[in-house]
């Protein structure tokens, strides 16, 4: 029987500088039980490797009388206001949404294994599995990397998962398939040097066209909506580029940053504009700290010019264009022979999903079929059922959509019925994706320590009521959306719905009542082209009565052909808010306390148990980061010394220092070559002639470098190891003194 | 397999429509105030899913949930955290749980007795694909230590035991005793 371990049984299948980075973050938990890591730091170093705090991590949980202690067996916390042992959310990046078979057999393993058995599709196609313990998260992650998947940088102040149109390469309306430009950016933005110091996360979005929803590339940090233009008789491929778009508190539309980038001027041009925001970007404030706020303050022109001058001056990378000679790579094959759909008789369930769940692909006799997910969610034992109806009909991929659902390409049409068949068998046979009732929504107070209100709990509760309407849903409300987000942070994109939500509360008679502002007319096609206005809180008992009533009232009032925005616009704030305002009414709790409960919850509601998000991260300067890197590698150099490998001792300590050093020096020089002998110049130079770093810690460092790291002995190996610790205690003081210095 | 910590024992409602996800979700909210033996977190709600774990109570050592996967309604004991002893006394640890939540199932006094488990009728999977490979060898490994748990547990019944051989499954026994059992008959057999 065998008892090894995943790190070991995955050493040969996982690429080297994942299975380096997950060792080094087995090693940070360790070095944080033992009191070795701060927690600020560490909190930021687990939430950039996708391990998120949940709602009652903070060790309280409301029981519906009063806030009661959890009795977690250790005292320590994980990071700030999370308890240690507190089991949280692993959120796992899938670039544009895409997943092969191997892949979703692994996801469905940990499912099991390490979570709840459910999978959790987010608005910006990650994966999140829930309830996962932080001891459990090394051996994640490796068996995700050992199938290509890594869940770096999914969380924290980083770039976030990178977002594409999930019908690229089969759409009729796309100029070309952006799946290879995203795939390209997440991987030279991944782990980059120059992603590493932003005072708020940074997310891209990436588009085959500019009219239809897809990559909602308006409501993102960097969206880049395809473009093509003719040169000298030829079709260029470029990209118009948008910066500064989100939603959160405040949406902001995105501005135009270039209205044709050259594709060879894409990653060059998102590292520039990485720079200028890690360098001017708000890292006190995190409430204005992402790079919307930026661009706002510097107003486009001036933001467009720092970057042009930017990208002037960043050295070369060749891999700024290497991948444009592979960019069929991604091209997605058919398992199957196009056919026609056999004309005959349907059963009418059938007819009702392909009407509102079949997508008719560029590719004549294909087809997209939409699994929609009631909350984004599916079972374990469904994801393997997919994975044997992927394997029967398409060619072993899917990809998961901002709507939470996921979507079969390459289904020959003639396949459709028994597709159906093979879904129903596995529940997975939902119709009206993309409609009514495909609602979106966040995590709420189900899991997130920022929700107000149960978003999950409402969209349940909507589905179900317009499920029952089904096939009577009059034809103008059907493809409506509803997004719902469990508090003005949008994480359900409920600016960018035709009817949104946001949780928040009122006091009724001292006793707070879950409420949620209603927000109407946004637009969610044209990748999310304008935003929905608010028209005041409604209790959230009396929301489905709201969707009720201004269905309704549109159906009945609506102008020949009238958008439900124009419409809304037409009605004006007033008369809606009229429309509405009885609903607004609460009950006093005596007469009936059923208001005063969330959806799908049966505890008195309560906002008590709010904590600190994570969405933010911590503010870790990324000096700080490298020097405490640094220090676990000493740490490393100690094990090693203890196992007897003396030289390998020695070089990691080594290493330590020059990394440590290379820090300090890019607060001064950020393009500092890599070279050890180019850091021990620039050093020297900048912090041991100017005496900012102390001289006699400096000298370890030359010694260091000038000895080399061969032919020391147990003792001088271990004397090396010492002074690299102090060299880090060193660099630290010095950083604080610069930090102090600037502030 | 000596190594295996993660331990599901699912045991079967007797009446499958007799418990609703919605009251399930009420009881476990109060485990969570009264409980004094372990940490339980939270309690979630995956109705919408259909078949799997409808609702779920997450705990620090264990969670617990109503489950209906395969359209088969039961309770599932999920252990997390490592236990000590030998593995027989693993799984009869994970055993107690399990059964010891059904009982208080059956006997909380807002289900006013409407619920019962087919105490003779267990799934029992270990919930670890390195340590317990589901093969022919992992299921002569898993049944060396517990077959003594289950002569003891079903006090020397005869009962019937089946691997869940389908592609990407666990190493799962079906586990079928002749005869009734209460969960409260079981957990007397394992105390004795």
């Amino acid at each position: 029987m065998s008892s090894t371990t995943w790190k070991e049984a995955l050493a040969s299948h996982m690429a080297a500088d994942l299975a380096e980075e997950i060792d080094i973050f087995e090693t940070q938990i360790h070095l944080r039980k033992q009191g070795k890591i701060e927690e600020k730091l560490f909190a930021e170093t687990r939430l950039r490797r996708g391990a998120y705090g949940q709602r009652y991590d903070n060790g309280q949980r409301y029981d519906g009388a009063k806030t009661q202690q959890l009795r977690y067996p250790d005292v320590p916390t994980k990071g700030p206001d999370t308890a240690w042992d507190a089991p949280g959310m692993m959120r796992i990046k899938i670039p544009f949404g895409g997943l092969n078979t191997e892949q979703m057999a692994v996801l469905a393993d940990l499912a099991e294994e390490y979570s709840d058995e459910i999978l959790h599709i987010t608005t910006r196609q990650d994966i999140q599995l829930h309830y996962v313990h932080i001891d459990d998260t090394p051996d994640l992650m490796r068996r995700l990397a050992a199938v290509g998947i890594t869940t770096r940088e999914a969380c924290g102040n980083s770039v976030r998962n990178i977002t594409a149109c999930p019908l690229s390469g089969v759409c009729h309306t796309e100029l070309f398939d952006v799946t290879p430009y995203a795939q390209a950016t997440m991987r030279f933005l991944l782990g980059h040097e120059d992603c590493q110091d932003f005072g708020r996360k940074f997310k891209i979005a990436f588009s085959g066209c500019r009219h239809e929803a897809c990559g909602l590339a308006n409501m993102h940090d960097m969206g880049a909506v395809a473009a093509v233009r003719q040169t000298d008789g030829t079709q260029q491929r470029g990209f118009e580029l948008y910066v500064g778009g989100g939603l959160g508190a405040v949406p902001h539309q995105a501005q135009l940053f270039s209205e044709f980038l050259p594709e060879e001027e894409l990653l060059p041009t998102a590292q520039a504009i990485a720079r200028v925001f890690a360098r001017l970007g708000e890292k006190r404030n995190r409430n204005r700290a992402r790079i919307k706020f930026l661009i706002a303050k510097l107003g486009i022109e001036e933001f467009r010019r720092l970057v042009e001058e930017e990208r002037k001056i960043l050295p070369h990378d060749p891999r700024w264009t290497a991948y444009l000679s592979d960019l069929h790579a991604y091209d997605e094959e058919a398992l199957k022979a196009p056919q026609p759909l056999a004309n005959g008789a349907a059963d009418d369930a059938f007819t009702t999903w392909k009407r509102t769940n079949v997508y008719a692909q560029r590719q004549a006799g294909y087809s997209v079929a939409t699994i929609a997910l009631p909350l984004g969610d599916l079972t374990s034992r469904q994801m393997r059922d997919l994975i044997a109806i992927c394997k029967q009909y398409v060619c072993d991929t899917v990809r998961t959509t901002v709507e939470q659902n996921i979507v079969l390409r390459w289904v020959s049409d003639a396949d459709l019925p028994q597709l159906f068949a093979d879904l129903q068998a596995a529940g997975l046979d939902q119709p009206g994706a993309g409609t009514l009732v495909d609602i979106t929504s966040c995590p709420g107070t189900d899991t997130c320590k920022l929700g107000i209100a149960s978003s999950r709990g409402l969209a349940a509760e909507l589905r179900k009521r317009i499920a029952l309407k089904g096939v009577e849903l009059d034809e103008a409300i059907e493809g409506l959306r509803i997004k719902i987000s469990g508090c003005f942070n949008s994480c359900g994109q409920h600016h960018a719905a035709d009817i949104g939500f946001y949780g928040n509360s009122r006091k009724i008679n001292g006793i707070t009542v879950p409420h949620f502002q209603v927000v109407l007319g946004g637009q969610w096609r044209e990748n999310a082209g304008s935003f929905g206005l608010a028209m005041g809180a409604v209790p959230s008992k009396n929301i489905p009565e709201v969707v009720e009533r201004l269905s309704q009232r549109y159906i009945e009032e609506r102008e020949q052909n009238e958008s439900f925005q124009s419409y809304i616009q037409r009605m004006g704030k007033r008369d809606i808010k009229a429309m509405l305002d009885d609903l607004t009414l609460v009950p006093p709790f005596e007469e009936n306390s059923w208001y005063y409960q969330d959806w799908g919850d049966t505890r008195t509601f309560t906002i008590d148990d709010l904590g600190k998000g994570e969405c933010a991260g911590e503010v870790v300067s990324a000096t700080v980061m490298e020097i405490a890197a640094a220090e676990r590698e000493v740490f490393e150099a100690q094990v090693k010394l203890e196992e007897g490998d003396i030289d390998g001792a020695v070089q990691i300590a080594y290493r330590a220092i020059v990394r440590s050093a290379r820090a300090l020096v890019r607060e001064q020089f950020y393009d500092v070559p890599d070279s050890a002998d180019s850091v021990v110049s620039e050093f020297r130079t900048r912090f041991f002639d100017s005496e900012l770093f102390s001289l006699q810690f400096a000298n370890y460092f030359f010694t260091a470098h000038q000895e080399g790291t061969h032919g020391l002995d147990a003792t001088a190996a271990h004397r090396r190891i010492e002074e690299a610790q102090l060299f880090i205690e060193g660099a630290y003081t010095c950083y604080d003194k610069i930090a102090a210095e600037l502030a | 397999m000596e190594e295996l910590q993660r331990i599901n024992i699912k045991v079967y409602l007797q009446d499958p429509q007799s418990l609703s996800s919605e009251e399930v979700f009420r009881v476990f909210n109060e485990w969570i105030v009264d409980n004094t033996d372990e940490v339980l977190v939270d309690v979630a709600d995956y109705d919408h899913v259909g078949n799997g774990p409808l609702t779920l109570l997450i705990g620090h050592e264990a969670n617990y949930s109503l489950d209906s996967d395969l359209g088969e309604m039961g309770l599932l004991y999920t252990r997390k955290q490592p236990q000590g002893g030998e593995l027989s006394e693993r799984l009869a640890g994970a055993l107690r749980a399990a059964l010891r939540a059904c009982h208080r199932l059956e006997t909380a006094a807002e289900l006013a007795g409407k619920v019962a488990f087919r105490g003779g009728d267990l799934k029992i999977t270990a919930n670890d694909r390195l340590r317990a490979p589901n093969t022919e060898d992992g299921e002569r490994a898993l049944r060396e230590a517990l077959d003594p748990v289950l002569t003891a547990l079903f006090c020397s019944a005869s009962y019937a035991v089946e691997r869940d051989t389908s592609s990407g499954e666990r190493l799962s026994l079906r586990v079928r005793a002749e005869g009734d059992f209460t969960p409260e008959t079981l957990l007397a057999n394992l105390a004795n």
